[in-house]
């Protein structure tokens, strides 16, 4: 499903995030990418999205190699994964279920379909009596599931996370964790990143550790 | 499906946006429709004046007068001449007999008159003319002058011909005050979208995240500048109307007293189609030119 082959990524200004790096992750598999800060986790995570390209090596995401796509089919690409972001995204002009709207509007859903499938990935989320109060109005778990409920409301076949439970207290990283597995018992696609490895541990799926831009030994 | 309600939405989120700020985008608009109508009222200006001279020179004709010494005889070999030219209408004689009784009988100079020995007038001819064209006047002009006898040629149409002239010059100017009014609607527009395109920033940047392409993004800011456009080229026409029609009435009170009736002539409905045309893809323009400008600076994939 997702294949990385001896992948680097150098930044503007010289930061090398990753160096060669080679990982798959098949079909319907959940995976964690674990390591400290810094280590690359969120530009693998961006690599896989098709929201960043690799500087070398190749990234091959639903059999298509990202590196050689178009600006459209990049964007075709990105319709067909859901991405939670670590800084969440969120529009804050807008009410929850219409930032949930978003992606269907952007791939041009109808107004009815839109509804239904909104109330869906809110309900998912538990978020469904929430749905038109303004993000600054949800608590920072709350916002995260929002954030879950946009990336789900696609119905993508990947679900990729970045460090989705970051700011939370234990008992609701623990929930949003469950939530995960939840979408990977229905046959998603999930990766995810973060450096809480209790959580990897209760989760019990496959990591892949990065350590400085490398995967660890 | 899909294609129509993109563009569905994207014509209702322009004007969501437009009516959302309407004091701002009343002002814009205000701002764009007096940049555009300064062109159309120059217009309705020259068509105006255009239509009054035209109106005037209704009888092109040619006053041909000969020497004081030139008998009867000669008029009429000038006469015949005269007739035989192509370009003449008609030919009409005034004998130097003929022009002294009506001098006589519409001034009040009858006492000088006879107190002059002799007839102090020539015979003459007043030719009217088929043609208009310079050239062909000139030609028949100089034959005309050059006949034994024939002392002076008048052509009392020369002003219009001048007057042609200047109209023309004004077209010129109106054309290039059309082209730079009209470059400064799109920048204007332009300017506005840009700072739209700022404003929703994140918007975009979250929008191309999940999947939007280029033309995505672009497509609601293009039907804004569309709708812009559009709406100021009404605004516009509804503006030079108004003034118009009150510069005619002042127009008429002022010339009343003339014999000439001087009328404003505003521009046809399909002028005015083609300006509110013209002003929608100018607003087209200057939004494409300011979200290509935006977009590109920043892009979400590197």
């Amino acid at each position: 499903m997702i294949q990385f082959s001896s992948v680097a990524k150098r930044y503007e200004g010289g930061l090398e995030a990753l160096r060669g790096v080679s990982a798959e992750i098949a079909s319907g598999e959940i995976v964690a990418v674990t390591g400290h800060s810094g280590a690359g986790k969120s530009t693998l995570l961006k690599l896989a999205a098709g929201i960043e390209r690799a500087s070398s090596g190749t990234v091959v995401v639903h059999g298509q190699n990202v590196g050689a796509l178009g600006e459209t089919a990049l964007a075709m690409l990105r319709r067909r994964i859901g991405f939670v972001f670590q800084d969440h995204k969120l529009l804050f002009d807008r009410s929850a279920f219409d930032n949930v709207a978003l992606p269907l509007r952007v791939s041009g859903f109808a107004g009815d379909e839109i509804g239904r499938r909104v109330r869906a990935a809110l309900d998912k989320v538990g978020l469904l009596a929430r749905e038109k109060a303004m993000p600054v109005a949800l608590s920072g778990g709350e916002q995260q599931r929002l954030c879950i409920a946009r990336a789900i409301v696609n119905r993508p076949s990947i679900l990729i996370a970045d460090e989705p439970t970051g700011n939370l207290d234990a008992d609701y990283a623990k929930a949003i964790l469950e939530l995960f597995q939840s979408f990977h018992r229905v046959g998603v696609t999930v990766l995810l990143s973060t450096h809480d490895e209790a959580g990897v541990d209760r989760l019990g799926c496959r990591r892949i550790a990065l350590a400085s831009g490398t995967i660890a030994p | 499906m899909t294609w129509l309600r993109l563009h569905r939405h994207a014509f209702a989120d322009a004007l969501r946006r437009l009516f959302a700020q309407p004091v701002a985008s009343a002002f814009s608009i205000l701002v764009l429709a007096v940049a555009i109508s300064l062109p159309v009222l120059a217009a309705v200006a020259l068509q105006s004046v255009g239509s009054a001279a035209s109106s005037l020179e209704t009888d092109p004709h040619v006053n041909i007068f000969l020497a004081l010494d030139a008998s009867d005889e000669d008029a009429r070999r000038v006469g015949e001449a005269l007739r035989s030219n192509p370009e003449a209408a008609s030919v009409k004689f005034i004998s130097k007999t003929q022009a002294l009784a009506e001098l006589r009988s519409t001034t009040h100079l009858a006492e000088v008159l006879d107190s002059l020995n002799g007839n102090p007038l020539p015979h003459a001819f007043t030719v009217r003319v088929r043609t208009t064209d310079a050239a062909k006047l000139d030609a028949a002009r100089d034959a005309w002058s050059k006949l034994p006898k024939v002392d002076q040629v008048v052509a009392d149409f020369e002003w219009s011909e001048r007057l042609a002239k200047w109209i023309h010059f004004g077209n010129t100017v109106l054309a290039t005050i059309a082209i730079v009014l009209g470059a400064a609607v799109a920048f204007i527009v332009g300017h506005l979208i840009r700072l739209q395109v700022v404003s929703r920033r994140d918007e975009i940047e979250v929008s191309q995240l999940v999947g939007a392409t280029a033309s995505d993004v672009r497509r609601p800011f293009l039907y804004h500048g569309l709708s812009q456009g559009a709406l100021a080229g009404v605004a516009a026409v509804g503006l030079a109307a108004g003034v118009s029609l009150w510069l005619g009435s002042q127009l008429r009170a002022l010339t009343s007293n003339y014999a000439t009736e001087f009328n404003v002539i505003f521009i046809s409905p399909s002028t005015c189609t083609a300006v509110i045309a013209v002003a929608a893809l100018l607003g087209l323009a200057g939004a494409w030119w300011a979200v290509g400008r935006e977009l590109r600076r920043f892009a979400p994939v590197r």
